[in-house]
C-alpha cells in the first residue's frame, strides 16, 4: 500500500502487523492471574504510564513537528483533576474522563496563543507555560500549594487493577496514535511538520490541525496524569522529580519519543519502555545526577541515531534481508527507510 | 468565475493594481524580475495580506482569506521556487490536495485513485510511490502543478513553472496547461518565457515596478511601446523578441 505508514512497513515485511501487539496486550493483561511480583507490577505500571505520556507526545511533536517542553502541565492537569473529581466520591473512569477534559480545555489555553509561534518560539513558550502553571499550582490553596495533595480513594487497593488500567489506556493511546498515522488527519500533520506554508496552500490549515493534535496529545498526557496520582495517591507540583508539574518530566516526556524514534508509531512506545524500566533504576542508584544521564543518552542517540531505535532496528532489518536476498530487490526499500530519517532530521 | 478585482495603495511591491481575469481563459502576467508578479500572486492566494485593495472571486470579496479558505472555494496556486513535502512520496504529496482542496474527499482510497489520475495527466505516475526529495526539477515543478491539480480548483496560480526547464519539458507543461483551461478551468499565468507565455495566453498583463504598464492581447503586447521600452526590448533585425 503506497500511501502506508512507515513504522508499520517493519512490522508489516516480517509478517506481524496488528497480530503481535495485540497478542503482547491479551498476555501483559492475564499476567497478574498468572503470577507477578509486586515490585514488577509497580515496574510495569510506571512503565505503562510512561509509555502513554511518550505517545501521547508524539502526535504533536513528532508527527505534526511542534517540539513541546510543556507537556507537564497536562500530566499534572490531569493528576490534579482525577484527584479531585476521586477526593469527591467518583469512579476511576469519570476521574481519567476528567482528566483528559481537563486537559484539553488547558490544551486550547497553551495552543491558541503558542501556535501563533513556529519552530523554536513555539518550544520556548511552552517552557514558560510550565514554568508558570507550576508557580500557580504551588499557591493554590484548595489543592494544599506547595505541600502537596491527598487522595482518599475508598474501596480496597487492588495493584493489578491499577495495572490492568494503565495497560488499557496505553493500548487506547496506541490505537488513537495509529489511526492518526494512518488517517488523513496525520497526512496532514506530515506536511505541516515539513512546510507549514505549502501545507495551506493545498487546503490544510495548520493552525486549527496543530491545535486538535495538541488537544488529542493533551488528553492522553491528562490520563497518564491520573493513573499517576490514583497509584501514588499522593501528589504535589513540585519542581523535583516525583512533582507531577516539574520541568523534568516535561522533559522527560519529549525524551521517549526521541529515543525510541520520533514520528513513528512505535518508536515512542519503544522509547517509553526503555525510559520507564531506566529511569525507574536510574532514580534508584543514581538519584543526584539521572538527569544528567538523561542528557548525556539525548546527545547521544540526536548525534548517532536521530531516528532511534526504530532506526537501529530498521538498519538492523534491512542487513538481515540484505544477507538473505544477498542484495536483490532492495531499492525500494531504500526509499521507505529514508522516508523516517528526513523527517528525525527537521526536529 | 466573474471577476477578479484588486486595487493596491501604498504598497512598495504593488501599487494599486486593477485587473480582472475573465472564466476560463489562461491571463498572463510579465514583466521585469522585481514588478511584483509573485507578490501580486501571494496576496491573491492570501499568503500576504494586502495594505489597500480588495480582491474578488467571483464577485465575492475574499481579501485577506486564509489560503486554506480560498483552497477550498477554488483557487489554488504554485510555488515559484519548488515547495514539495520532501519525505512523503509524490502520490501523498498529491493525495493531501485531494482531501483538503474544494472536493474534499475524505476515503484513504477513493482519494488516492484521484491522485493516482492527476499524476498520470501530469505525467508522473511512474514516480508516484518516490520520495519527492527524489525528482528532478522537471519533475518537480511538475508536482507543484500536479498537486495545485488535485485540490480541484478552478482558478489555479502558475508561478513559473517552466523556470530552469528544457524546452522539452517547457512543451510538456505548456500542452498541460492548455488542457488544463480545456476543461474549463482559469488560469493565471506568470513567466519569464516569452515564447511560452505569447503562445498559450488569451490575455497578457505587465508589470513594470509594482504597476500595471500594459494589458490586452498577446500581439498587441509585443507591439506595446511602453512594453518594449521596459521589458521585452527592441527587436534586433527582425527577430522575435525573446527575452530571459
Amino acid at each position: 500500500m503506497a500511501g502506508g505508514v512507515k513504522t508499520t512497513g517493519l512490522l508489516r515485511r516480517s509478517g506481524i502487523s496488528a497480530g503481535l501487539p495485540l497478542l503482547l496486550l491479551v498476555l501483559l493483561f492475564f499476567l497478574p492471574s498468572i503470577g507477578l511480583s509486586a515490585n514488577l507490577m509497580r515496574l510495569f505500571f510506571a512503565t505503562f504510564v510512561w509509555i502513554i505520556a511518550s505517545v501521547a507526545w508524539n502526535i504533536v511533536g513528532g508527527f505534526a513537528g511542534q517540539v513541546s517542553f510543556g507537556f507537564a502541565v497536562f500530566y499534572g492537569l490531569g493528576a490534579y483533576a482525577a484527584a479531585l473529581l476521586i477526593n469527591a466520591g467518583r469512579n476511576p473512569g469519570v476521574a481519567f474522563l476528567g482528566a483528559a477534559g481537563a486537559a484539553i480545555l488547558a490544551s486550547f489555553l497553551v495552543g491558541i496563543p503558542t501556535f501563533r509561534l513556529r519552530g523554536p518560539y513555539f518550544a520556548i513558550a511552552t517552557i514558560g507555560v510550565t514554568e508558570a502553571v507550576r508557580v500557580i499550582m504551588s499557591n493554590l490553596s484548595f489543592t494544599g500549594g506547595a505541600s502537596g495533595y491527598r487522595i482518599n480513594e475508598y474501596g480496597p487497593f487492588s495493584q493489578s487493577e491499577h495495572y490492568r488500567s494503565a495497560l488499557l489506556m496505553m493500548a487506547l493511546a496506541v490505537a488513537i496514535s495509529a489511526l492518526i498515522s494512518k488517517s488523513r488527519f496525520g497526512l496532514a500533520l506530515r506536511a505541516i511538520k515539513q512546510d507549514e506554508d505549502a501545507a495551506a496552500h493545498l487546503g490544510v490549515n495548520p493552525y486549527s490541525f496543530k491545535l486538535w493534535a495538541h488537544a488529542i496529545a493533551a488528553a492522553l498526557a491528562g490520563i497518564a496524569g491520573a493513573l499517576y496520582a490514583r497509584y501514588h495517591l499522593y501528589i504535589d507540583p513540585s519542581g523535583g522529580p516525583g512533582g507531577v508539574f516539574a520541568f523534568s518530566t516535561g522533559i522527560s516526556i519529549l525524551l521517549m519519543p526521541v529515543i525510541g524514534g520520533i514520528g513513528t508509531v512505535w518508536g515512542p512506545v519503544l522509547g517509553g519502555a526503555v525510559f520507564g524500566i531506566v529511569e525507574e533504576e536510574l532514580v534508584v542508584h543514581f538519584p543526584e545526577i539521572h538527569l544528567l544521564l538523561y542528557g548525556l543518552l539525548l546527545i547521544l542517540i540526536i548525534l548517532l541515531e536521530p531516528d532511534g531505535l526504530m532506526g537501529i532496528l530498521h538498519k538492523l532489518f534491512k542487513l538481515f534481508r540484505r544477507r538473505r536476498d544477498d542484495s536483490g530487490g532492495a531499492g525500494a526499500d531504500k526509499v521507505l527507510w529514508g522516508r523516517g530519517r528526513l523527517e528525525g532530521r527537521q526536529l | 468565475m466573474q471577476g477578479l478585482t484588486k486595487y493596491f495603495g501604498g504598497v512598495a511591491a504593488l501599487k494599486g493594481v486593477s485587473f480582472e481575469v475573465p472564466e476560463k481563459q489562461i491571463c498572463g502576467f510579465i514583466g521585469p524580475n522585481g514588478a511584483g508578479k509573485t507578490t501580486l500572486f501571494s496576496v491573491i492566494a492570501g499568503a500576504v495580506r494586502p495594505s489597500a485593495g480588495k480582491v474578488r472571486l467571483r464577485g465575492k470579496d475574499v481579501t485577506g482569506s486564509h489560503p486554506a479558505a480560498l483552497v477550498k472555494m477554488g483557487l489554488a496556486r504554485t510555488h515559484q521556487i519548488v515547495r514539495p513535502f520532501r519525505a512523503m512520496t509524490v502520490l501523498e504529496n498529491v493525495r493531501l490536495g485531494v482531501h483538503f482542496g474544494c472536493a474534499g474527499i475524505a476515503a484513504t482510497h477513493a482519494a488516492q485513485e484521484q491522485a493516482m489520475e492527476v499524476l498520470r495527466q501530469v505525467g508522473l505516475e511512474q514516480k508516484a510511490h518516490l520520495l519527492a526529495a527524489g525528482l528532478s526539477l522537471g519533475e518537480q515543478k511538475r508536482l507543484e502543478v500536479a498537486r495545485a491539480l488535485a485540490t480541484g480548483a478552478d482558478l489555479l496560480l502558475l508561478d513559473e513553472v517552466c523556470g530552469g526547464l528544457n524546452s522539452t519539458e517547457t512543451r510538456a507543461i505548456l500542452d498541460l496547461v492548455q488542457s488544463i483551461r480545456a476543461r474549463g478551468s482559469t488560469i493565471m499565468y506568470v513567466e519569464h518565457d516569452m515564447k511560452a507565455v505569447m503562445s498559450i495566453c488569451d490575455r497578457v498583463t505587465v508589470l513594470d515596478f509594482g504597476q500595471k504598464l500594459a494589458e490586452g492581447k498577446p500581439e498587441e503586447i509585443q507591439k506595446n511601446d511602453a512594453v518594449i521600452k521596459a521589458y521585452l526590448g527592441k527587436p534586433t533585425l527582425g527577430s522575435a523578441p525573446s527575452v530571459q
